[in-house]
């Protein structure tokens, strides 16, 4: 299991001189095994600081690593889910799950049980044979996260995975990550524009300024979550009724809504 | 849906029969000068069937072409896709390449029939060459777009989950661009058609081409119409053909289509 870590990453887009400067001095360490969960006001470069870690963009300056390794393209060991999914439609859900398996070189039946239960943990059995269009959007998420998951990566990268759901569907995707997360936790870098999601899920959470983005405030969700002991409640609704998590909830709105008042909208 | 279809198909073409029919056999508004009626079509299809004309029958004429633009758009085929899925994956090559085209591309293919004939005579190698520079282009260009026109995550996805370069062509990249890629193979067989005939019409010692270009010189409108429906036909049947292989390749995109 990996660490991801962010030491003084600028980066702008366009000539360093004359580009549009979107993250400025990030600095953020995310440990073995945690959850931290990254908001901020659209275009604030959040999406950015992922496609980073992922090996899709480089930063202008500053280094991002993983475990201690630089990070100089992408590779399974830094799995990503995609908001748009990101399937690829002419592959069935197997193939779609095996494909970075095969990229591993493993042998067909170790390739056989890691799918198994893959399907098994994103309750998929019976969609196996589908294509990605015969599924809902939950369902086809449910893909693309165990496509991710079955790789065993160091870090897993979400980018506001649940952002292309409808709200029902969404609540299901949030509270199955939570079992996920509590069964197996794993470090995890998830970007999301909601407040109630972050907290939700996450360990910690970092709140960014608008562009361009620095790293505003790191709130600890984790010791309020085991203090208050959230994790006896199995509903997401019971837990956002809790005392302490309106608290941290309203806290992150106001961060947010400063943002959004300095940006005049 | 299909049958309704079908069934407004037919209707339409009966009428134009009957049209046809009325036009020159009954009225004799057209004089069988101008065009030829039902009547004298089915003597040239008679003649030519047993008979022969131009030195062959109907099917001799019509396997030599349809052999032509095979050959001339499976050549157009193999060059022009894998070089339009390089274009369209590697920036430096499509700049390099394209130039190239964009000089190129405005010469009619046809204009190429006189230097196809100096350098490889009036056979059909030149005729082959001549159909392979007409169809390569649409399939090099639908390739590029496909290649472009592929969504970033999908390519992002692959990369991520650690896909070797030759995996990436085959299981992403062809794949994902193959819709553009038939629309390509689906305007180069057309223009391959288009080619042959003209090519045929300026040299040639059989084929359908060569029938059209005797009978206008014998002034005779039936064995015309003869060789016309016969490359509309064997049009028709080859893009079907191609038809039948783009929904069988791309069951998941018709389906996705829906």
């Amino acid at each position: 299991m990996g660490s991801i870590r962010f030491q003084g990453v600028n980066k702008v887009f366009g000539p360093a001189s004359s580009g549009v400067k979107v993250l400025d001095d990030i600095n953020l360490d995310i440990a073995e095994r945690e959850f931290v969960a990254i908001v901020g006001p659209s275009g604030c470069g959040k999406t950015t600081c992922l496609r980073m870690v992922a090996g899709f963009e480089a930063p202008t300056s500053g280094i991002v690593s993983v475990s201690g390794r630089t990070v100089t393209e992408p590779g399974p060991d830094r799995a990503v889910v995609f908001q748009q999914f990101a399937l690829f439609p002419w592959k069935t859900v197997r193939a779609n799950i095996d494909l970075g398996l095969r990229n591993k070189n493993l042998p067909k039946d170790q390739r056989d049980d890691l799918i198994a239960n893959a399907l098994k943990l994103m309750n998929l059995e019976s969609h196996a044979e589908a294509f990605p269009h015969q599924l809902s959007g939950g369902m086809q998420q449910r893909v693309a996260i165990a496509r991710a998951y079955v790789l065993d990566p160091e870090v897993l990268l979400m980018d506001e995975p649940f952002g292309a759901l409808d709200a029902q569907t969404r609540v299901v995707m949030q509270e199955e990550l939570v079992r996920l997360a509590r069964v197996n936790p794993r470090t995890v870098l998830f970007i999301t524009h909601a407040v109630e999601e972050a907290v939700y899920l996450a360990d910690r959470v970092a709140i960014m300024t608008r562009r361009p983005g620095r790293i505003k405030e790191i709130l600890d969700v984790r010791t309020v979550r085991q203090s208050e002991n959230w994790d006896r409640f199995n509903k997401i609704e019971d837990v956002m009724d809790l005392e302490s998590f309106v608290h941290l909830r309203t806290h992150i709105w106001r961060s947010l809504r400063e943002e959004k008042g300095a940006q005049g909208v | 849906m299909v049958g309704r279809r079908a069934g407004i198909g037919l209707t339409t073409v009966a009428s134009v029969g009957v049209t046809w029919w009325l036009l020159t056999s009954v009225t004799g508004i057209v004089g069988s000068a101008r065009f030829p009626s039902p009547a004298e079509f089915g003597v040239s299809l008679n003649q030519i069937l047993t008979r022969g004309y131009a030195g062959a029958g109907l099917a001799q004429h019509a396997v030599h072409s349809l052999k032509l633009v095979v050959m001339g758009f499976a050549v157009a085929v193999v060059t022009g896709i894998p070089l339009g899925l390089w274009m369209g994956w590697d920036r430096r090559v499509e700049a390099c390449v394209n130039p190239i085209f964009l000089v190129i591309r405005p010469i009619p293919p046809l204009a190429w029939i006189p230097l196809a004939i100096l350098w490889l005579g009036l056979g059909d190698a030149a005729k082959i060459m001549v159909i392979w520079f007409a169809a390569f282009v649409p399939s090099v260009i639908n390739a590029f777009a496909g290649v472009r026109n592929i969504d970033r995550p999908v390519i992002e996805a692959a990369r991520m989950l650690g896909t070797p370069r030759w995996r990436m062509v085959r299981e992403i990249i062809a794949p994902a661009a193959a819709p553009m890629i038939f629309t390509g193979l689906r305007l180069s067989l057309q223009a391959s058609w288009t080619t042959l005939v003209a090519a045929e019409l300026v040299g040639a010692l059989v084929g359908l081409g060569f029938i059209l270009n005797m009978a206008q010189q014998d002034i005779y409108p039936g064995m015309i119409l003869v060789g016309m429906v016969a490359v509309g036909i064997l049009g028709w049947a080859t893009t079907w053909l191609l038809g039948q292989a783009e929904r069988r390749a791309l069951a998941w995109n018709v389906a996705a289509r829906d």
